[in-house]
C-alpha cells in the first residue's frame, strides 16, 4: 500500500486513539492532564494562524492567553459573572488588544515583529504584578469557579474534559475552514512570498491582520478555559514560559497541520508528567526528547508524516469551463497593436539616496504591443517594473493605466487593476502545485475573504472556479501535464512559464516580464517567444525586460533603452539596434564608434 | 514434640499477625518545587520531609512519593490530582510556593485532603478552606516581629524596602509597609525586583539617595544573596534586616562572612544543639544525611510532617481524622509549638538572627513567641 493510501487509515486510527485516551487513562489526574492538553491544543491551533499560516513569528500568543485568563478570573471570581459573559468578554478583550497593537506592530518585519510582540507580554506581566487591587499582584486571584452557565455548573473530570475538547473541535473546524480553500492558498503565498502575493492582488497586510486577530481570539478561548480549569489566575500565566510552550507545541507538532498542534500539545503537556519519576532528571530528559524530535523531524511530527507518507496531490475533478481567461473568451483571432496607449508613464523618477535609479522616464505602451526595455546592468530596468507595479513608490512622475492614475496605488491594487508581472528571481511557492500556484491569482477576482472561508461547504466553489481558470491557462501554455506537480520539482524553464501562467491567470491588461528568457535554452526561448506573441495577438500588452537581444529581435514591436536611469532611446527594434547612444551605453564610446564604422 | 512445634508455630503466627495489625500503611506525597527558581528552597523542604519520614513514629509503614511542582501556577494542583487518588493517602505535603498552594485549595476541598505547606503567603489561610495547614508563620506574624525588632530594638524608622515581585515578596512588602507606618516609621524608598534580576546598581543608587536608616528585604534566596552582595560591594553602610531566606545556610554559603557583617533576619526557626534530644537528633541526622545545615523550610516541614504522622500514630485513620487532629491538637516540634489558630495557621513564633561578619552562621538575638500583628 502506498504512503498516500496509508494516510487515511492511519488518520482514523489516530482519531480513535485520541478518543480512547481518556477512556483508558481515566484517573482524575489523567483526565486533568488531558483537559489541560486540550486547552493548550486550542492555544497552539490559534498560534498556527499567525505563526503557521502566514509565517509571522509572533511572541504575543502567551500574552493574549494570560490576558484572557485574567479577564475571566476578574469577572468570574470578583464580579461573579457566569461563563457566557466571562468567555465572551475574555475573547473580546484579547481581540481588542490584538487590533490595537496590530496597527504599529504588523508593519514591522521579521525579528522586529517578534521583539515588538514579545514586549506586549512583558508589559502585561508588569501590569498583572503591579496592579494588585485588580489582579491580586504576584499571588494572583484564586477562587475562579468552574464554568457555570444557565444555572448549570460543568463539573470536574469528564464534564470539564468534554467541555474543553468541544472547543478544541471548534477551533480545529475554524482552522480547517481557513486553510482548505482559496483563502488558505493565499495565506500560503503570503507566508512564502509576500511580494509575489501583492503581485497577485492579494493584500498580505489584510491577511496578516485577520490571522493575528484570529490567533488572539483563539488564545482568548484557551486562556478563559485555563482559568476555569486551574481555578486561579496569576502572573505565571503571562510568563514567557507559556509562550515558549506554545511555540514548542507548534514547532514539535507542525506549524500548519491542525493535528500537529493537537499532537504537540498532548506531548508537551504529558511528557514531563510521564517522566516525573526521574525527579530532578525529568527536565533534562524531557528537553532531550524534544530536541531529538526537532533533529529527526525539523518540520514537526506532521511534517515527518508528510515526508514518510506523502499525500496524493489532489486531482479533484475540475469543473469544465467554469471560468475561462478573459482573453480567451474574446476569441482566438489575432489583434494588431493599436495606437491607444494602455499604460502611459510620464516623467517617472525614483532615487535611492543620491542615486537616480530612474530619472524623468517617459514612454507609453500601446494595447497589444510587445515593448522591450533594454539597458546595461544597473540602468534602472527592474526599478521601472517595481515602480509600475507599486513595489516601489516613485518619487515623481505619473503612471496612467487605461485612463486611471495608478501612481499612488498599493501594489495589490495595481495588480487588481490589471498589471501582472513576473520576477527576475522566480517567486513561486515551491511546496504548492503548479495548478494552485496559478489558481491563487484568482483570489481578488473571486472576492475571497476570511468570512466567506468560514462558510465554505463541502467544496469551495471559489477554489474550483479558480482551478478551472488556472487549468485553462496552463493548457494554453502547454503546462497541463505539470499541473499537479509541486513547483519545487520543476525545471527552471518550466518555472518561468508557470510564473507567466500565474500572471496571466490574473487576467491582466498589461504584463510585465522581468528577464523571462534568463536561463532558458534556445528551444525554450523559441517556445516562450511563440507563447508571448500569441498573448499579444489576443490583445495583451507586454513589457519585457531582457538582455537577450536575439530573443527580442523578432519579438518586440517597440523598444526603449535605459542608461543610468534615463531613457536614451525609444523606437522600433531595428532603429534601436543602430542607435549610437544605445551602442555606446552597452559597449562604451570608443568601441561604439568602431562598431558604427 | 509435635505438639510443642505446633504451639511455637501458632505463637509465631499470632505474633506476626499481631505485628502486622499494629503496622499502619501510609503514603505520603511530597509536592515541592525542586526545579526552577525555587529549587533551593524546595529542596530544603523536600529534605525536611524526607527526614520526618525517616524519623516517623514506630508502627507506620510509609511510602513517600515526591512530585516536582516546578514554578507553574498549576504545578501543585496537577500533582495533587496525581497523588490524591492513591492508596493510603491521608494528607499531602504541599509546596512552599503560595500561588501553587492557592491553586491546590479547590482540589483539597473536593478530595477533603489536608495540605501541609511551609508557606508564609497570606491568602492561603484566608480562603476559609478547613484542609489548609500552614507550617510557616503567616507573613502577618513574621513581618510583625520583623518590624518590631527594627523599631523597638534598633530604633530605626526610615526604611527602604526591597522585595521580589512574587507573591512572597509582595505579601511581605505589604505587611512591612503597613506595620512600619503604624509603628510611626516611614518607607522612604521601595522597589520590586524581578526574581531573575542579576544586577541592581541603579536601584541601589536610588536607595542611597533616599537616605534610609535601615534596609528591609523580602526576597527569595538567590535574589537576597545578590542584593546583600551588591550592598556590600557598593559599601552602603546601612543596617540590613532581611527575611528568613538570608538566614538559610544555603543562602549564606553564596556569600562571604564579611559581606554578611551586621545583616540580620527574621526567621521562623532557630535550633540550638543541646536544647532537646529531639533537636539534637534532627540536627545530627539532617547534617549527616544532607551534608548541610537545615534551614527554616526544612525545619518547619519536618515539624509539620511529624505532627501529621503523629496524628496517624495516635489513631487517625482517614484524611478527615488527620484534619481534625491538625485543627485541634497542640504539637511540640523541634523549632516551636504548633497549634492552629482556627484558620490553619500552625506556627506563631519568630526569631531574629544576626551575622557577626566572622562566620556564615548567624546568632540568635531576639525571640518572639505568640506574635500578634499590629
Amino acid at each position: 500500500m502506498s504512503g498516500a493510501k496509508l494516510r487515511r487509515p492511519l488518520g482514523i486510527i489516530g482519531l480513535c486513539a485520541l478518543a480512547a485516551w481518556p477512556i483508558v487513562m481515566s484517573s482524575p489526574y489523567d483526565l486533568r492532564l488531558f483537559t489541560l492538553a486540550g486547552i493548550f491544543a486550542i492555544l497552539a491551533i490559534g498560534y498556527q494562524f499567525i505563526f503557521g499560516y502566514v509565517g509571522e513569528l509572533s511572541l504575543s500568543q502567551g500574552a493574549f492567553f494570560g490576558l484572557s485568563a485574567y479577564v475571566t478570573g476578574i469577572l468570574a471570581a470578583k464580579a461573579g459573572f457566569d461563563f457566557p459573559a466571562t468567555f465572551a468578554a475574555s475573547i473580546a478583550v484579547s481581540v481588542l488588544l490584538a487590533a490595537l497593537i496590530s496597527l504599529p506592530v504588523l508593519r514591522l518585519a521579521s525579528h522586529y515583529f517578534a521583539l515588538a510582540t514579545l514586549g506586549i507580554g512583558q508589559v502585561l506581566l508588569l501590569l498583572a504584578i503591579d496592579w494588585q487591587s485588580l489582579t491580586g499582584g504576584a499571588i494572583g486571584l484564586s477562587g475562579v469557579p468552574l464554568p457555570r452557565m444557565f444555572g448549570f455548573q460543568i463539573g470536574r473530570g469528564w464534564p470539564l474534559l468534554l467541555f474543553v475538547w468541544s472547543f478544541v473541535l471548534l477551533a480545529a473546524l475554524v482552522a480547517h475552514q481557513t486553510k482548505r480553500g482559496l483563502y488558505g492558498l493565499a495565506c500560503h503565498v503570503v507566508r512564502q512570498n509576500a511580494i509575489a502575493a501583492r503581485s497577485l492582488a492579494i493584500d498580505p497586510d489584510r491577511i496578516r491582520f485577520a490571522m493575528f486577530l484570529l490567533s488572539a481570539a483563539v488564545a482568548g478561548v484557551a486562556g478563559a478555559l485555563h482559568a476555569h480549569t486551574i481555578r486561579i489566575v496569576s502572573p505565571e500565566g503571562l510568563d514567557f514560559k507559556v509562550m515558549i510552550s506554545c511555540l514548542t507545541m507548534a514547532v514539535i507538532g507542525g506549524r500548519t497541520h491542525i493535528w500537529g498542534a493537537v499532537a504537540g500539545a498532548l506531548l508537551v503537556v504529558h511528557l514531563p508528567e510521564w517522566l516525573r519519576g526521574l525527579e530532578q532528571g525529568y527536565v533534562i530528559v524531557t528537553s532531550g526528547i524534544l530536541i531529538a524530535i526537532l533533529v529527526l523531524a525539523p518540520e514537526g511530527l506532521a511534517g515527518l508524516v508528510d515526508r514518510l507518507l506523502p499525500a496524493a496531490v489532489g486531482r479533484e475533478a475540475i469543473p469544465a469551463a467554469a471560468s475561462a481567461p478573459a482573453s480567451q473568451v474574446a476569441g482566438e483571432g489575432v489583434l494588431m497593436p493599436s495606437e491607444t496607449p494602455i499604460l502611459a508613464i510620464r516623467g517617472l523618477t525614483k532615487t535611492f539616496g543620491g542615486v537616480h535609479a530612474l530619472n524623468d522616464v517617459t514612454f507609453s505602451l500601446m494595447r497589444g504591443s510587445i515593448t522591450a526595455v533594454i539597458g546595461p546592468n544597473g540602468s534602472g530596468k527592474t526599478t521601472l517594473v517595481n515602480c509600475v507595479t507599486g513595489i516601489y513608490r516613485a518619487d515623481g512622475g505619473e503612471m496612467v493605466l487605461g485612463g486611471n492614475e495608478i501612481s499612488a496605488m498599493n501594489s495589490e491594487d495595481i495588480a487588481a487593476r490589471g498589471v501582472g508581472r513576473t520576477f527576475q528571481n522566480l517567486r513561486l511557492v515551491d511546496d504548492m502545485t503548479v495548478l494552485d500556484n496559478v489558481a491563487v491569482a484568482r483570489f481578488r477576482t473571486e472576492q475571497t475573504s476570511l468570512g466567506k472561508a468560514f462558510l465554505i461547504g463541502r467544496r469551495d466553489a471559489r477554489l474550483e472556479r479558480a482551478r478551472s481558470h488556472a487549468m485553462h491557462v496552463l493548457r494554453r501554455l502547454g503546462l497541463e501535464t505539470s499541473a499537479y506537480l509541486n513547483c519545487g520539482s520543476l525545471a527552471h524553464g518550466t518555472k518561468r512559464l508557470v510564473e507567466i501562467a500565474r500572471a496571466i491567470c490574473l487576467d491582466p491588461v498589461v504584463l510585465l516580464l522581468d528577464e523571462p528568457a534568463a536561463g532558458l535554452n534556445e528551444t525554450e526561448q523559441a517556445d516562450l517567444a511563440r507563447i508571448l506573441e500569441g498573448l499579444a495577438a489576443r490583445g495583451l500588452t507586454l513589457l519585457i525586460i531582457e538582455h537577450n537581444m536575439e530573443f527580442l529581435k523578432s519579438l518586440a514591436t517597440h523598444m526603449v533603452c535605459l542608461d543610468y536611469g534615463e531613457l536614451i532611446a525609444s523606437g522600433r527594434p531595428s532603429a534601436i539596434y543602430q542607435d549610437e547612444r544605445v551602442i555606446e551605453a552597452y559597449v562604451g564610446r570608443r568601441y561604439g564608434a568602431e562598431a558604427m564604422a | 514434640m509435635r505438639s510443642t512445634g505446633a504451639i511455637v508455630l501458632a505463637t509465631m503466627v499470632l505474633f506476626s499477625s499481631g505485628a502486622r495489625a499494629q503496622e499502619t500503611n501510609l503514603t505520603v506525597p511530597i509536592i515541592a518545587p525542586i526545579t526552577g527558581l525555587l529549587a533551593l528552597e524546595g529542596t530544603s523542604q523536600l529534605n525536611g520531609a524526607n527526614l520526618a519520614i525517616a524519623h516517623a513514629p514506630a508502627g507506620l509503614k510509609i511510602k513517600s512519593v515526591t512530585v516536582d511542582s516546578g514554578t507553574a501556577a498549576d504545578g501543585g494542583a496537577n500533582a495533587l490530582e496525581r497523588v490524591a487518588g492513591e492508596k493510603n493517602v491521608d494528607f499531602v505535603v504541599a509546596p512552599l510556593f503560595g500561588t501553587q498552594v492557592l491553586a491546590m485549595l479547590p482540589g483539597a476541598l473536593d478530595y477533603k485532603m489536608p495540605l501541609l505547606a511551609p508557606t508564609g503567603t497570606g491568602p492561603v489561610t484566608e480562603q476559609g478552606n478547613p484542609y489548609m495547614f500552614r507550617l510557616y508563620p503567616h507573613d502577618a506574624i513574621s513581618k510583625a516581629a520583623h518590624i518590631r525588632y527594627v523599631v523597638d530594638e534598633l530604633k530605626l524608622k526610615k526604611a527602604a524596602i526591597l522585595y521580589n515581585t512574587t507573591g512572597y515578596g509582595q505579601s511581605g512588602f505589604k505587611y512591612m509597609s503597613e506595620y512600619l507606618a503604624k509603628a510611626g516609621g516611614e518607607v522612604v524608598f521601595s522597589e520590586g525586583i524581578d526574581l531573575s534580576a542579576k544586577e541592581i546598581s541603579a536601584t541601589l543608587a536610588k536607595l542611597k539617595a533616599a537616605k534610609p536608616d535601615v534596609v528591609l528585604i523580602q526576597m527569595h534566596s538567590a535574589s537576597i544573596a545578590m542584593v546583600v552582595k551588591q550592598l556590600a560591594a557598593a559599601n552602603i553602610q546601612i543596617h540590613v534586616v532581611g527575611n528568613t531566606t538570608i538566614a538559610m545556610p544555603a543562602t549564606a554559603a553564596l556569600l562571604q562572612p564579611s559581606e554578611l557583617k551586621g545583616v540580620c533576619a527574621e526567621s521562623a526557626s532557630w535550633l540550638e544543639k543541646g536544647a532537646s534530644s529531639a533537636t539534637d537528633r534532627f540536627l545530627d541526622d539532617y547534617t549527616a544525611k544532607f551534608s548541610a545545615m537545615p534551614d527554616a523550610y526544612a525545619i518547619q516541614q519536618y515539624d509539620g510532617l511529624m505532627m501529621a504522622l503523629t496524628a496517624v500514630k495516635n489513631g487517625a485513620k482517614s484524611a478527615e481524622d488527620v484534619r481534625k487532629y491538625m485543627s485541634s491538637s497542640e504539637y511540640r516540634g523541634v523549632a516551636m509549638t504548633y497549634k492552629s489558630d482556627g484558620k490553619g495557621n500552625l506556627a506563631h513564633s519568630v526569631v531574629i538572627v544576626c551575622y557577626d561578619g566572622a562566620s556564615l552562621t548567624p546568632k540568635l538575638v531576639k525571640r518572639y513567641d505568640d506574635v500578634a500583628g499590629f
